[in-house]
């Protein structure tokens, strides 16, 4: 059997691994705690972005309403939570498995859509949600007051409470999102994805049945969403409407696309720029967003493929100069 | 039933709104298959120019006379052209050929930049169209229904300037080189076609039309903030959309319809949902017609 | 496909990336780790929207305080130090007001103050109070943000149940209408003020004819307007914010709508005459807290001038001065107690502090909850000037 190594191109070698894995442990540890809760947002993002990623890099899709699921998971978990007391940790596989559910029931239906269409669903699903989370649907979620007093994640009876501790929370569950999607990245799901974005027609005719394809994807990325909408929920104990709407999906969406479309190491660069750059340009004060939009029109102009793609797409993107605007898909 | 009547009016009237800046979103789109998400800003920036426009030129121009509001459209018309052939030229000719992520995120750029520059320059708080200058008063239809002169007025612009667009779209040269263009880049530019130079005529037009439905928003509603742009943005891309993207009549279509949908929403179920009772019927149209009412059918099957 | 050019892009994209990471290091690095200067300087937080949609009263607030720490810097500082303002903004939003709440706790500050609506305030109480760091709201008057049992949250502004109180018996006992209708915008506060109104309506024996919300994105309104037209109602009373207040005002005359206005304390702004126009706004009621032209003070009447010297205008909004009545108490609290620890000060506020002469009235104290004793609201129409002219006198 072929060592990871020989038979896929984004698995790295294991040092590393373990350099990164040594660094992002330590230095936490020297921060102040403003910083520590900076980083424990931007592992949050990573999460978040990880899980675009699969919607909108792998698979190839326009998804502008990741927050709906991000807040679906997380409404899920302050729910359940608030009103009959299951611990956090427990309610994991509960966010995601809801925020998968939904995604299935979701997208079943307009999975066929071409991609700019696909692209105004996913957003009118995200005002959906976050309008219906606002107007108190069945009268759980709070309306615009949204919900408080979720508990903190306990584990064996030590609540996590400080923002270091929650970083090392979140650090194990990025490393574990970046196994899953290693391991899916060069699975038989992975690759028909890779097909499917590469042109959908030629994957129908050698047998991948590209509906549950994509819909897999959705579901998948959705789960993970509801994942990290989770963990936002117990980190800040009050969630809104507010924190789940277009401008968050759109900040994800940049993550994903800024960072590096489809690469793993692609969404920590692109969270580095869309989460912690602004915090450390806060002296900007009220010039902050311009800032942030030049430099994303100055990024795409520059690195149109995103600042560390994966080695697939920057070819596809280099190769695309002959066919831009016939291509079918996206 | 007269309740009915007049909730029709109200939606005609604002679905002539978002069927002119859906327009420009299709027209872009057509050429470039780009969704510029900076649209809905240029809309709002034409809202305050006409504004600066219309301040400036009662203060030291016309007096109180309503044709001052003809030189201010004329004014507007252009400065948000010009200003969307600026951003072509920069923000999306580099990217023509990175495929069709880049050019999105670099167009959400440009709408975070135009919010940032209008709300610093503008200030936060609301500005206010010179009332004086719009006649007030109505004409009565049938019994309690009423239209007021402000709202015919808009209406009858905006039929007409949409009637103007068809017509060049239809019968002009450049109007067939643009169907040219939306087609097939390479062919049109086997065919003689310059390219680029009927995208920088789209990116005039396009965005002019969206600055003028601005101003003729803060007419008609009086007063205005920099949050404009991204609301009416999202719903007159769901109107291009929902009529067929890329599709000028289908713009027009679905901005009316649009419109419709949402007073109607408003005043027979609920204020609060009527956004939602308008985005479930935009997917319900999306999965009966995946390309929109008008839009060509592309064969794709489930 | 595979050309040779493959090899340079990858050496050149491994350089270009390590000097962007060695330049965004250093630049993130030394931001984590530099050393807040251990200060001689006595550090109060403000946390407001500065930009975003209620960035309008956020510049009010920054205004308000930052007049009154030049003025007490003037006069020698408080306990003989310079007080020095940090101000961050929230935007209005929920998860800035995070940020801003983890930034400011880390930025030795003794006491924050702020944010300005109640969704931004909420996320952010809960940080400061794990950080044990004294926090006052000057305008948040959502319900629920003292229901929580934090030691060391106050509140200068007035609940929303209170005001509510107010509206409810003016409507019946003064204008003596019977068919109400209550109209918010889904926000916490809106719809907060909107619930409590109906409960007290109905504790009073009258069922609210009419109960809705409409959405504070849109600029057409003359759906609801018609609908409430059709409802046939005598009194309506808005409890959102001025900017949809006035475009209600405006549009309710277009579409014939003939029924008495009334607004809550966030319609309390001139910009509510001026976007609807005066002739639509006059008659109209609101319920507020008294403006800051009205309040017959000595401190305000010194206050406004002040004010109205360093900007140009007098402060606008009774929020600002609530936001300068916040810096006052915690101005107070330092000099009484001698100490910046925010657990004395609370203390202090809790059990000692009495009878203030606040801007914004005698502040009688606070109680239990943090929230501020008694009640001041009136109501006031708006004349055929312009003016916000007291129509009553509290009762509550």
């Amino acid at each position: 059997m072929k060592s990871l190594r020989e038979r896929d191109i984004t698995v790295k070698p294991v040092w590393i691994y373990l350099a990164l894995a040594v660094v992002s442990l330590l230095i936490p540890a020297l921060m102040d705690k403003y910083w520590q809760s900076v980083a424990v947002l931007a592992g949050i993002y990573i999460i978040l972005g990880l899980s675009l990623n699969v919607i909108v890099g792998y698979a190839g899709m326009f998804q502008l309403g990741h927050a709906a699921f991000y807040g679906i998971g997380a409404y899920t978990a302050a729910i359940i939570n608030i009103h009959f007391g299951v611990p956090i940790l427990w309610l994991i596989p509960v966010s995601a498995a809801v925020a998968g559910l939904f995604a299935f029931f979701l997208t079943r239906p307009i999975i066929h859509l071409r991609g700019d269409y696909l692209c105004i669903v996913t957003i009118a699903f995200g005002e959906i949600v976050r309008i219906a989370l606002k107007n108190d649907i069945f009268g759980i979620t709070g309306g615009p007051n949204g919900l408080s007093g979720i508990a903190r994640p306990e584990i064996f009876g030590y609540a996590i409470k400080t923002p270091l501790q929650y970083y090392y929370l979140i650090w194990i569950f990025v490393v574990l999102s970046i196994f899953v999607i290693q391991r899916l990245e060069n699975s038989r799901l992975g690759r028909a994805w890779n097909y499917v974005r590469e042109d959908e027609l030629a994957a129908e005719a050698m047998g991948v049945d590209t509906v549950k394809v994509k819909v897999a994807a959705f579901v998948i990325g959705s789960a993970g969403a509801g994942i990290a909408g989770l963990l936002y929920a117990s980190r800040y104990r009050v969630i809104a409407p507010e924190n789940f709407s277009f401008l968050e999906s759109v900040i994800m969406f940049c993550i994903v696309v800024l960072g590096g479309t489809g690469s793993i190491t692609g969404v920590f660069v692109g969270t580095f720029g869309m989460v912690v750059l602004p915090e450390i340009f806060r002296p900007l004060k009220d010039w902050r967003d311009a800032w942030l939009g030049v430099a994303m029109v100055v990024m795409m102009i520059l690195r149109p493929a995103g600042l560390w793609p994966s080695r697939r797409l920057k070819l596809e993107i280099e190769d695309s100069a002959d066919s831009a605007l016939d291509e079918p898909a996206l | 039933m007269e309740l009915f009547v007049q909730q029709l009016i109200n939606g005609l009237t604002i679905g002539a709104f978002y069927a002119l800046v859906a327009l420009g979103y299709t027209m872009v789109y057509g050429v470039l298959k780009l969704i510029n998400f900076a649209h809905g800003d240029l809309f709002m920036w034409g809202a305050y120019l006409g504004w600066v426009a219309l301040t400036f030129a009662i203060a030291s121009l016309f007096e109180n006379s309503v044709f001052v509001v003809v030189p201010a459209f004329i004014f507007v018309m252009f400065t948000v052209g010009l200003l969307g052939i600026v951003i072509e030229r920069v923000a999306y000719r580099p990217l023509r050929n990175a495929g069709r992520l880049a050019p999105v995120i670099s167009a959400l750029g440009v709408a975070f930049i135009l919010e940032s520059i209008a709300r610093n320059v503008f200030g936060a708080s609301y500005k206010v169209y010179p009332p004086e200058l719009l006649p007030s008063g109505g004409v009565g239809i049938v019994g309690d229904v009423r239209i007021n002169y402000v709202q015919l007025a808009l209406l009858l612009a905006s039929v007409l300037l949409m009637a103007a667009i068809y017509a060049f779209v239809q019968f002009t040269r450049a109007g067939t080189a643009m169907r040219a263009v939306s087609l097939d880049h390479d062919t049109s530019r086997l065919m003689g076609i310059n390219v680029d130079r009927i995208i920088s005529i789209v990116f005039l037009i396009g965005p002019a039309l969206g600055g003028i439905a601005g101003m003729m928003v803060g007419m008609y509603y009086g007063s205005f903030d920099f949050t404009l742009g991204w609301v009416f943005g999202l719903k007159a891309f769901i109107a291009a959309i929902m009529g067929g993207i890329g599709n000028i009549p289908g713009a027009m279509l679905g901005g009316f319809l649009l419109g419709i949908i949402e007073t109607l929403g408003a005043g027979y179920v609920s204020p609060q949902w009527k956004d939602v009772i308008a985005y479930v019927i935009l997917i319900v149209i999306l999965i009966v017609r995946p390309t929109g009412l008008l839009g060509e059918r592309v064969a794709e099957k489930l | 496909m595979f050309s040779g050019k493959r090899q340079t892009s990858t050496s050149f994209h491994i350089m270009s990336m390590v000097v962007l990471v060695v330049m965004l290091a250093s630049l993130f690095g030394t931001a984590a780790f530099a050393e807040e200067p251990s200060g001689e300087p006595i550090k109060i937080g403000l946390q407001a929207p500065l930009t975003g949609d209620y960035a309008y009263e956020g510049k009010g607030f920054e205004q308000s305080i930052q007049l009154l720490v030049d003025q007490t810097n003037a006069a020698g500082g408080l306990l003989g130090r310079p007080v020095e303002l940090v101000i961050d903004d929230d935007k209005g939003d929920p998860k800035e007001a995070s940020l801003v709440a983890d930034r400011l706790t880390t930025a030795g500050v003794v006491a924050v103050i702020g944010g300005y609506n109640s969704t931004a305030t909420e996320p952010a109480s809960e940080i400061y109070d794990e950080a044990g760091l004294l926090h006052i709201t000057p305008s948040s008057t959502a319900t629920r943000l003292t229901t929580k049992g934090f030691q060391r949250f106050f509140r200068t502004c007035f609940l929303d149940d209170r005001q509510a109180l107010f509206a409810v018996d003016f409507m019946k006992d003064v204008l003596g209408v019977k068919k109400i209708g209550i109209l918010h915008d889904n926000s916490t506060y809106a719809k907060g003020l909107a619930d409590w109104t109906k409960t007290y309506l109905e504790e009073a024996g009258i069922e609210p004819a009419f109960f809705d919300a409409i959405n504070p994105d849109d600029q057409d309104f003359t759906p609801t307007l018609t609908k409430i037209k059709g409802a046939g109602l005598e009194a309506i009373y808005f409890t959102g914010y001025h900017a949809q207040g006035g475009l209600l005002l405006k549009q309710s005359a277009d579409v014939g709508l003939d029924v008495q206005w009334l607004m809550g304390n966030a319609s309390n702004n001139p910009e509510l005459i001026t976007i609807a126009g005066l002739d639509k706004a006059k008659g109209t009621i609101v319920t507020t807290e008294p403006l800051p032209s009205d309040l017959p003070y000595p401190e305000a009447k010194a206050f406004i001038e002040a004010f109205s010297t360093a900007y140009g205008n007098p402060p606008a909004s009774v929020w600002w001065v609530m936001a300068a009545d916040a810096y006052n108490v915690i101005k107070n609290a330092i000099e009484t107690t001698g100490s910046t620890d925010s657990e004395t000060l609370a203390t202090y506020l809790h059990n000692e502090f009495k009878d203030y002469p606040g801007i914004t009235g005698s502040i009688i104290g606070f109680d239990e909850k943090g929230d501020r004793l008694g009640t001041i609201h009136k109501a006031y129409v708006i004349d055929d000037q312009g003016n916000f002219v007291v129509y009553g006198e509290s009762t509550s």
